[in-house]
């Protein structure tokens, strides 16, 4: 047999050559001192090029059971840019009617068509795992919008189980710490509120919606300063270690607390906060149910239009993001936060 | 076929996890992409469904690494990614010094000779990464050999000198 090749000498001692081969190369080997030696050599090289790799492992974590994975991100990724772009449908929509409203145009009249326009978004949001393309969505914002005009005396029934239904959370975060909600849960969490009027629902409801929704109304609460947000929260508000805080803000309700922070001169992140209670459960319910009992159509759009937001617990706050950033980038953020010390 | 993909996961994800990280760099990422890979394999319920993962994988994480130079902008800030382990401070950062040192020396290979080695100590046999890599199944201890040899002199070459010498093939 003439001289054993690296190939065949790491086939080896990587156990995959034939019996035949591997009789063949022993005995080329015990007659052959410079094979014999090159195989040290290979041997040595194997246990080196093992170790360097070994120096790049990824930490160990505990593996999620297989049936809580969740679901092909592909579907969810498309939703980012359907939410998107219906977000830009909502703002052209609320800006026609909110800005071009004219004295002769009956209030009702122009609080239905809002409505409507949450309801196109809703439908849109829920088309979305069918794959349409963003472009689709933008392209049917006109159409719908001149639809509204019928559709607000035509009082479609609002998509209750849909909202119910499509409550997301993930599991596979869950086992993390982290969880995908929708935002509208934060408003079935919160503590019962004294029976609002109908004015403070819409504008509770309107600060609750998605990400982009939110992220019109929320910009406009009431700023405050840590002091009194660690007094609502009952400890200190968190966010992102290393980002400037532009702002702290309480929400209308006075139960949400949010502070923006600066990634970059033109990304502000919204870290909304709010104090988790031990029997949340139970307070969610009876949320969910005083919110339904005070404003039905509300909650019910609401939960139809609700995107997706990141959210996770934080000592005994629940904190979700929010921000121009992709899901990934987002939830890493997330999973950074850490109380702001004052 | 759900059994033996539980079979598969129980056994594959974390080398999985590690071929992953190797590529992206970044452990939550490679987890989150391990597991998007077993969730589309619950759906897909492919075939050779180790091989399957592997190479959905291995395409997941070149998108990623894509998008990750699209969006390094607004994620240089978490680099400093904080870590619970109990190690010094200065410790940590040796180990991150040669983690980045393993990484460098990685990048140095050519893709088909990283490919096959990452393969290989993610625990594939030479006639999967023969089906993986496209390689002839006689090549892969060839490729294998310069893979190392390459790895380790492009570490040392990068460490500096840094003390480890062992014998190279």
């Amino acid at each position: 047999m003439s001289h054993v090749d690296d190939g065949a000498l790491h086939a080896y001692l990587d156990g995959e050559v034939s019996p035949v081969e591997r009789t063949q190369l022993e005995a080329h080997v015990a007659e052959c001192g410079a094979c014999r030696t090159r195989l040290d050599e290979a041997r040595a090289l194997i246990a080196r090029a093992g170790g360097l790799l070994g120096l790049a492992q990824p930490p160990e974590r505990t593996m999620p059971p297989l049936h809580q994975l969740r679901r092909p991100r592909l579907t969810w990724r498309l939703r980012v840019p359907l939410a998107w772009a219906a977000s830009v449908v909502l703002a052209l929509g609320l800006g026609y009617y909110l800005g071009g409203e004219s004295p002769e145009q009956p209030a009702p009249l122009a609080a239905a068509h809002q409505e409507d326009a949450m309801r196109s978004v809703a439908e849109a949001d829920r088309l979305a795992p069918a794959t349409p393309p963003p472009a689709a969505a933008k392209a049917r914002a006109p159409e719908r919008r001149s639809a509204n005009q019928v559709a607000a005396r035509n009082d479609a029934p609002p998509p209750v189980d849909s909202a119910a239904a499509r409550v997301g959370v993930d599991s596979t975060r869950i086992a993390a710490g982290v969880v995908a909600i929708r935002p509208n849960d934060a408003l079935r969490e919160a503590p019962p509120a004294p029976v609002p009027s109908a004015a403070i629902v819409t504008s509770r409801a309107q600060a609750d919606l998605s990400e982009e929704r939110g992220r019109l109304m929320a910009t406009q609460w009431q700023i405050i300063r840590p002091g009194p947000a660690r007094d609502l929260l009952g400890a200190d508000p968190v966010g992102i270690p290393g980002l400037a805080v532009r702002n702290i803000r309480r929400s209308p309700t006075g139960d949400v607390v949010l502070v923006e922070q600066a990634v970059d001169s033109a990304t502000v992140i919204q870290l909304f906060q709010q104090r988790m209670e031990n029997d949340r459960f139970s307070l969610r319910r009876e949320a969910s149910e005083a919110a339904r009992a005070a404003a039905p159509s509300a909650v019910s759009r609401l939960g139809a239009a609700g995107a997706e937001r990141l959210a996770r617990f934080v000592g005994g706050l629940r904190v979700e993001i929010a921000g121009p950033l992709s899901t990934d980038s987002l939830n890493r953020l997330l999973e950074q936060v850490k109380p702001i010390k004052p | 076929m759900p059994e033996d993909l539980a079979e598969i996961y129980r056994s594959t994800y974390r080398s999985l996890v590690r071929f992953l990280y190797r590529k992206v760099w970044d452990a939550e990422r490679a987890e989150d992409l391990a597991q998007e890979a077993f969730a589309r394999a619950l759906v897909h319920k492919p075939e050779n469904a180790r091989g399957w993962l592997f190479v959905v994988a291995a395409n997941m994480a070149r998108d990623e690494a894509r998008k990750a130079a699209r969006e390094r902008r607004h994620l240089t800030l978490l680099k400093s990614e904080p870590d619970a382990t109990h190690t010094e401070p200065e410790d940590q950062i040796d180990t991150e010094t040669r983690r980045e040192q393993v990484r460098t020396a990685l990048d140095q290979l050519t893709p088909r000779d990283r490919e096959a080695l990452l393969l290989w100590d993610a625990g594939m046999s030479y006639d999967e990464i023969a089906t993986q890599t496209g390689l002839a199944r006689g090549a892969i201890g060839t490729t294998l050999s310069r893979a190392r040899r390459r790895l380790v002199e492009a570490y040392d070459s990068g460490s500096e000198g840094g003390g480890q010498h062992v014998a190279r093939g």
